[in-house]
């Protein structure tokens, strides 16, 4: 069995060829590939000093639900912060119409949105500092800057994908709650999240137990989406989720991110691969 | 990791790689502490002439470390704070490598400063955190627990890096920060203490947009409170700090990133680069200019020219192109400090530069050039110490071609059997006795030891063996002839160890075969005996062992696979991968059932988080970091097939954590090691000194000891009725010893559940009952139960423990002795110890740790010393210890029982010097009720107190001594503790005392037996010595006795050390010195 042997010198040299190839060409190209994507990505995130100067574009997007419309959004995003919102509730009982919007001084931080953005320029930083000047010596080297380059990319992802999981009186206390002219009544929360590429709003309508109430009560832990009947403390009161209403909207620029991540996750993680072939060599003999 | 555990480490020839990640110097300017990527941190020591030793490599972080910063104020404390990439924090003592604090939070920082207000705060203050979130976190620097944090009202992000400005004009503390967008912020810090306390939000005073990105450093001038420094990536500016009006603009140089900078002196600068270069500018006043104007209209304001002073230079090999590195500046004033500039490369490399005081430019203008003063890695320290840096298979390199060690590639422990099997890069697997080889590469004449080693070569891989797998140890249903192994070139072998035939090979395709894994045995898979291998393509193939079938190969993976989990019900196989996404397995047909990504495959992964057998922690901590994620808390819903039932998981990447105590059950346990993204591993030696003592006395030791098994059954009676006696007065004492034990049960020393009643086992282990009961509870975690233990290994494993703790060299005669009567044989060098502050928190001294400390130097005389301080607090221990009972009549000649002595005195000063603060106090405060009245008549709380703690040191001692002499004893063991001695310092201070005392009485029953039977013609010389050494024994048997005082006794037995070597010089001393510094001297 051929491969079974231990290489011939001849082979050997072919191998160190090969894996010198690899260090000093096919890795800088593969993190040229790398730095292209991410710009695109933080394109997207319209990073300030990427080339676009001035305030970040507004977009507008119309938050609805395929189900009901008892719930219509009209968000703007500026950069990672909501600049405005229009939110019109119909209620389920008397089909009395609430308008609520921000107050004209105020924006909210889409923290998930910041972080990413954040992340993603993290990442293009640690692959800036490695540019075609720079020469690799060993695949250890190179494996530990994918490493720390996938470790920041996963992390944006991850952002995007995984909202913040909030208890009831958290959502409550937010500052988005006090956000909006006319202040919104005590009966009702408000959250905003992103969801992989979806621009998501929660509108809880509340209700407070009687303190006689037979209903055995237990606060509810923290969550992405709270359902009815969950119930929770807030100040001297007991109040549960009697309607829960979410409407979302694609954010076209925020799949793009993904898509480019999720590029980039599998380059790194090629990259690391062809490496990890010459492994015998490089961890003994670093050239 | 039980507190009694004793560690020596086999480093080896290679130093573990260490990529310097972040890096400081302590206040006092001698410790240099870097942390690394691979999670380790390490401990150098700076001599006062700027020389560099590694000193201790700390273990902790499971991943890789981003900042460390000051912890304390350092002439207090001499803490230090480290925080890793997933949100690790850990609080260093850096004096003795011992962790004091750690905490895991949601959040990653990347610069953490250290603040304390002394007249405004309480506690130990304050560590201001930034990094992977937005604005400024505020940490409690004793408890690690998020206090408040500061918030900015405008436009909140993610913060690069902050300084504080103490300023002396306006008497106010402020913080100042830049954020990633290249905000400047400041807060008030000496002034909003209070709101923070009562958690009211404080918000910034002022903020500033700075126009540039990548912020790395900011600098205030403390000479002339004016001028603030930022350097970001591509430029450096400075700003006068009244208005924040730049003053200038330095642009770099192509290809060139700034990294950071300091302010020198007033009007001076250093800034410093991504690759290892400094500048050193004086900045000139001027005069108005031009081009600059204020953006308010206000006046014109001066500008500022740089002009070049000097530039560090770097290492001839780095020229054509220099390593990334992380630098920092250490200003100090006081006379005997340095102002020192250091960087530590991603290489492990460290180099100082001492920076004059007033650094100056050539005489034709040009820029001069500051030398390195210093240069060292890891590295350096084992090529220095190669005695030190033995391997545990080292001398197998003799049986090879003869040209260089065998590179071992992968190892693994079988405690049942004590053999050590490592697989070598070569293709051939070694088997060896762990405890015979780890005694021939530490002790002298191990070189006798080495040519009588019995080991197997096991011939069948062509390339490097990479993963090893004993499937007994992990079921003990399976064959215990069975070993699997797996190569680099997709190759796994299963082999019957004890013919050393191949019983089957199997050829995987899928790569190198980067792990080996087994189902836990209280898992019931349909079939038990699957071995699961994980490969380089990241497949995983599935091996039945028994049928010596291969199942099937799963192979879809895209990325490496980070936990493979089963589903005991439906036998399934499901795997986790690194980009989060699960695949599910049907193990039957081999078929991919189905493949999950995000939000679903985390609650996949996480429906087994009460498993039993390996906490996923660390895996999901990638999935569930920053801040309010929370992890997923709501439990797998119930319309998901795979529901509560706890199905166990194997973590693929284990991380280089010196855990684990659970798969360490024997008193002696060799534990390999490997770090990150290398494949150099060390190994461990772990001697459990609390099992060591209670299998000791469990086990008819003395049958294994040929020269004194004359005495050894007059010695078991006679252990049994001490023990016995024990029992009784433990019986005696267990009202008493309610209160001692309640609290010991409250301590928080961490221990695995298996041993949660650790510390009253202390308490009650020699009850033999109590001790079965224990055993069965053991058993039912162990596969295997202690007792299985040979009694030759055991007391084979005391001796090599206690040859590596005893300082030798400090009176030859001594150690002449101890190699006689003890049948310990001496190091060959000093040791590698290590220490363990807790389950996964460990020290371990690197080659060479003996001369960090500067007294020691140079004296090859002494092996093994740990500092100059153990002579003295072993002296002070000898002047405590009761003259006439120091050591059990009878006892003198039988080195098993003595040997068993001196451990259960280790183990009482281990445990006394480790004991928790709030426990010790209860002691302490009771000493001293007693001291202060005589007569107890204080709260009936201190009687119980003193009165148990008796008990409790009775049963760490052999004879119930006078109370006033425990008393004395003990109190001199937590006066150390309160000193801060170390517990290796204390150990081996209380060692060499007994065995002194012991010889001593040695010294005195051969004198008046002279020809008797005890003493051999081995040391024919010493039996001439022997009647003058009686006499100033004596002497000094006399002066202590006659003077209580501490001062004259510790005086007068240095002096007669000395006259003793004064007068051996000429027969023993000067060969033997010789050959130690002829060995020493090729490192040199």
């Amino acid at each position: 069995m051929a491969t079974a042997m231990a290489p011939t010198a001849v082979e050997r040299a072919v191998l160190e060829e090969e894996f010198r190839w690899l260090l000093h060409d096919e890795v800088h190209a593969v993190l040229r590939q790398l730095q292209d994507i991410l710009k695109e990505a933080s394109l997207r995130f319209t990073l300030p000093g990427s080339g676009m100067e001035g305030p970040a574009r507004q977009e507008n997007f119309i938050l609805g639900s395929s189900g009901t419309d008892q719930v219509k959004g009209v968000l703007t995003l500026q950069g990672d912060a909501l600049s405005q919102a229009d939110v019109n509730l119909k209620m389920p009982r008397n089909n009395q119409l609430l308008h609520f919007a921000f107050r004209e001084d105020k924006q909210w931080k889409l923290q998930q949105i910041q972080d990413a953005r954040n992340h993603v320029s993290q990442a293009i930083y640690l692959l800036n500092n490695r540019d075609e000047s720079y020469q690799f010596r060993t695949g250890a080297e190179v494996l530990k800057l994918m490493d720390a380059v996938m470790l920041q990319l996963t992390r944006a992802r991850n952002r995007l994908t995984t909202p913040a999981t909030l208890t009831l009186p958290e959502i409550a206390a937010s500052g988005l709650t006090r956000m909006f002219t006319p202040a919104l009544p005590s009966d009702l929360l408000v959250n905003v999240y992103i969801n992989l590429n979806k621009l998501c709003l929660t509108v809880y309508q509340l209700h407070t137990l009687q303190p006689n109430s037979t209903k055995n009560f237990r606060p509810a832990g923290g969550s992405v989406l709270h359902s009815p009947g969950a119930m929770f403390e807030w100040g001297s009161q007991r109040l549960e989720v009697s309607h829960v209403h979410k409407v979302e909207s694609v954010i076209p620029w925020l799949n793009d991110a993904l898509v480019f991540f999720t590029v980039s996750l599998q380059l790194c993680q090629q990259l690391k691969d062809k490496i990890s072939v010459f492994s015998s060599y490089w961890s003994y003999r670093p050239f | 990791m039980r507190s009694s555990l004793q560690a020596v480490t086999l480093w080896g020839k290679k130093a573990p790689s260490h990529s310097i990640t972040t890096i400081m110097i302590t206040d006092d300017q001698q410790t240099i502490v870097t942390g690394s990527q691979e999670g380790q941190l390490c401990l150098w020591s700076l001599s006062p002439d700027l020389k560099i030793s590694a000193k201790e490599l700390l273990f902790g972080h499971s991943a890789s470390v981003t900042c460390v910063a000051r912890a304390r104020d350092f002439s207090k404390q001499p803490y230090v704070v480290s925080a890793a990439e997933n949100g690790e924090m850990c609080v260093w003592n850096v004096t003795n490598g011992q962790c004091v604090e750690k905490a895991t939070l949601p959040y990653r920082h990347t610069a953490i400063c250290y603040y304390h207000c002394s007249f405004r705060m309480t506690g130990e203050g304050w560590l201001l955190c930034c990094g992977e979130y937005q604005d400024i976190l505020i940490i409690d620097a004793k408890t690690l627990v998020l206090v408040h944090t500061f918030t900015s009202s405008q436009s909140p992000d993610w913060i690069n890096c902050m300084c504080i400005v103490h300023s002396m004009r306006i008497q106010e503390d402020s913080l100042l920060v830049v954020s990633v967008t290249g905000e400047l912020k400041v807060w008030d810090l000496s002034s909003s203490i209070n709101s923070i306390q009562e958690k009211q939000d404080v918000y910034e005073k002022e903020s500033k947009f700075l126009d540039s990105l990548n912020c790395r450093t900011i600098r205030f001038c403390t000479y002339t409170e004016r001028l603030l420094l930022v350097v970001f990536s591509r430029c450096w500016k400075v700003y006068d700090y009244c208005d924040f009006s730049l003053l200038r603009t330095e642009v770099s140089g192509s290809g060139q990133f700034f990294a950071g900078g300091e302010v020198l002196a007033a009007h001076r600068i250093i800034i410093w680069t991504e690759d290892g270069h400094s500048y050193i500018y004086q900045l000139l006043n001027s005069g108005l200019s031009k081009s600059i104007y204020p953006a308010d209209g206000r006046v014109l304001k001066e500008t500022i020219y740089p002009h070049l002073l000097c530039s560090t230079s770097v290492q001839e090999n780095k020229l054509d192109q220099s390593l990334p590195c992380v630098m920092g500046y250490m200003n100090e004033r006081k006379e005997p400090f340095y102002k020192v500039l250091f960087s530590g490369e991603v290489s492990g490399r460290i180099t100082l530069w001492h920076i004059p005081d007033v650094p100056v430019s050539k005489f034709d203008g040009s820029p001069g050039e500051i030398p390195i003063t210093t240069t060292w890695t890891l590295q350096d320290n084992f090529d220095k110490h190669h005695i030190m840096s033995q391997s545990i298979i080292d001398y197998f390199s003799g049986f090879k071609d003869g040209a260089g060690t065998v590179v071992v590639t992968s190892s693994e422990y079988v405690p049942g059997l004590d053999k050590l099997v490592c697989g070598c890069e070569d293709g051939n697997i070694f088997i060896t006795q762990a405890l015979s080889a780890a005694k021939a590469g530490l002790l002298e004449g191990g070189s006798l030891l080495k040519d009588s080693l019995p080991y197997k070569v096991l011939k069948g891989h062509h390339q490097s063996v990479i993963s090893l797998l004993y499937p007994h140890g992990l079921s003990s249903k399976l064959d215990q002839s069975w070993l699997v192994s797996g190569d680099q070139d997709s190759c796994v072998i299963m082999w019957d160890i004890f013919t050393e035939e191949i019983l089957h090979k199997f050829f995987l395709e899928a790569g190198p075969v980067t792990s080996l894994l087994m189902p836990p045995e209280n898992f019931r898979l349909r079939s038990n005996q699957v071995v699961f291998c994980v490969c380089g393509d990241h497949s995983v193939a599935l091996l039945h062992l028994e049928e010596r079938r291969f199942l099937f190969c799963a192979r879809k993976h895209l990325f490496p696979v980070k936990m493979i989990k089963w589903h005991p019900v439906e036998d399934f196989l499901i795997v986790g991968c690194a980009d989060d996404s699960v695949y599910i397995w049907e193990i039957e047909t081999g078929t991919l059932e189905r493949h999950e990504t995000g939000e679903r495959a985390r609650i996949i992964l996480n429906c087994c988080d009460d498993s039993q057998f390996l906490k996923p922690e660390s895996v999901l901590s990638v999935a569930s970091e920053t801040q309010k994620h929370k992890s997923v808390e709501q439990r797998p819903s119930s319309s998901y097939q795979f529901g509560p039932i706890p199905c166990p998981g194997l973590q693929v990447e284990s991380s280089c954590k010196v855990a684990d105590a659970k798969s360490f059950s024997g008193p002696f346990n060799v534990l390999p090691v490997k770090t990150k993204w290398s494949n150099i591993g060390f190994h461990i030696l772990l001697f459990d000194l609390e099992n060591l003592v209670e299998l000791l006395l469990s086990t008819p030791v003395c049958d294994s000891d040929p020269p004194n098994s004359f005495y050894g059954s007059e010695i078991l009676r006679r252990a049994k009725s001490t023990v016995e006696k024990k029992t009784l007065t433990l019986k005696r004492n267990k009202t008493a010893c309610g209160s001692l034990s309640a609290e010991a049960q409250a301590k928080p020393v961490s221990e695995a559940p298996a041993q949660g009643d650790n510390s009253i086992v202390v308490l009650e282990e020699y009850d033999g009952i109590k001790r079965q009961k224990k055993m069965k509870s053991s058993k039912k975690t162990h596969p295997k139960p202690s007792r299985k233990f040979d009694a030759n290994l055991i007391i084979d494993a005391a001796k090599l423990l206690l040859s590596c703790l005893l300082p030798w060299g400090v009176d030859k005669e001594l150690d002449n002795l101890c190699i006689k009567h003890l049948n310990i044989l001496k190091l060959q060098g000093p040791v590698s110890l290590g220490l363990a502050s807790n389950e996964d928190h460990f020290s371990l001294m690197l080659p060479g740790w003996d001369l960090c400390n500067a007294e020691v130097k140079k004296d090859y005389s002494k092996v093994n010393l740990f500092s100059r301080k153990v002579l003295e607090l072993s002296n002070k221990y000898t002047s405590t210890l009761p003259n006439q009972a120091g050591m059990p009549r009878g006892l003198e000649n039988n080195c098993d029982a003595t040997i068993i002595y001196l451990l259960r005195r280790l183990f009482l000063v281990n445990k006394l010097v480790n004991m928790p603060v709030d426990l010790a106090y209860g002691i302490d405060s009771s000493f001293k009720m007693d001291s202060v009245h005589n007569k107890v008549k204080s709260p009936g709380n201190d009687i119980l107190h003193i009165s148990s703690f008796y008990s409790y040191l009775r049963n760490g001692k052999n004879e119930p001594h006078l109370p006033e002499a425990d008393v004395s004893l003990l109190k001199l063991i937590s006066c150390w503790r309160d000193q801060s001695v170390q517990v290796t310092e204390a150990i081996q201070a209380v060692l060499l005392a007994e065995v002194q005392q012991h010889m001593k009485t040695l010294r005195k029953t051969a004198v008046n037996s002279e020809p008797g039977s005890v003493t051999e013609n081995d040391n024919y010389q010493m039996m001439q010595m022997r009647p003058k050494m009686e006499c100033t024994e004596e002497l000094e048997l006399q002066c202590i006795t006659d003077s209580l005082s501490l001062q004259t006794s510790a005086s007068l037995v240095k002096h007669d050390s000395d006259s003793n070597s004064a007068n051996f010089q000429d027969t023993e001393d000067v060969p033997d010195r010789c050959v130690v510094k002829e060995s020493e001297s090729p490192g040199e």
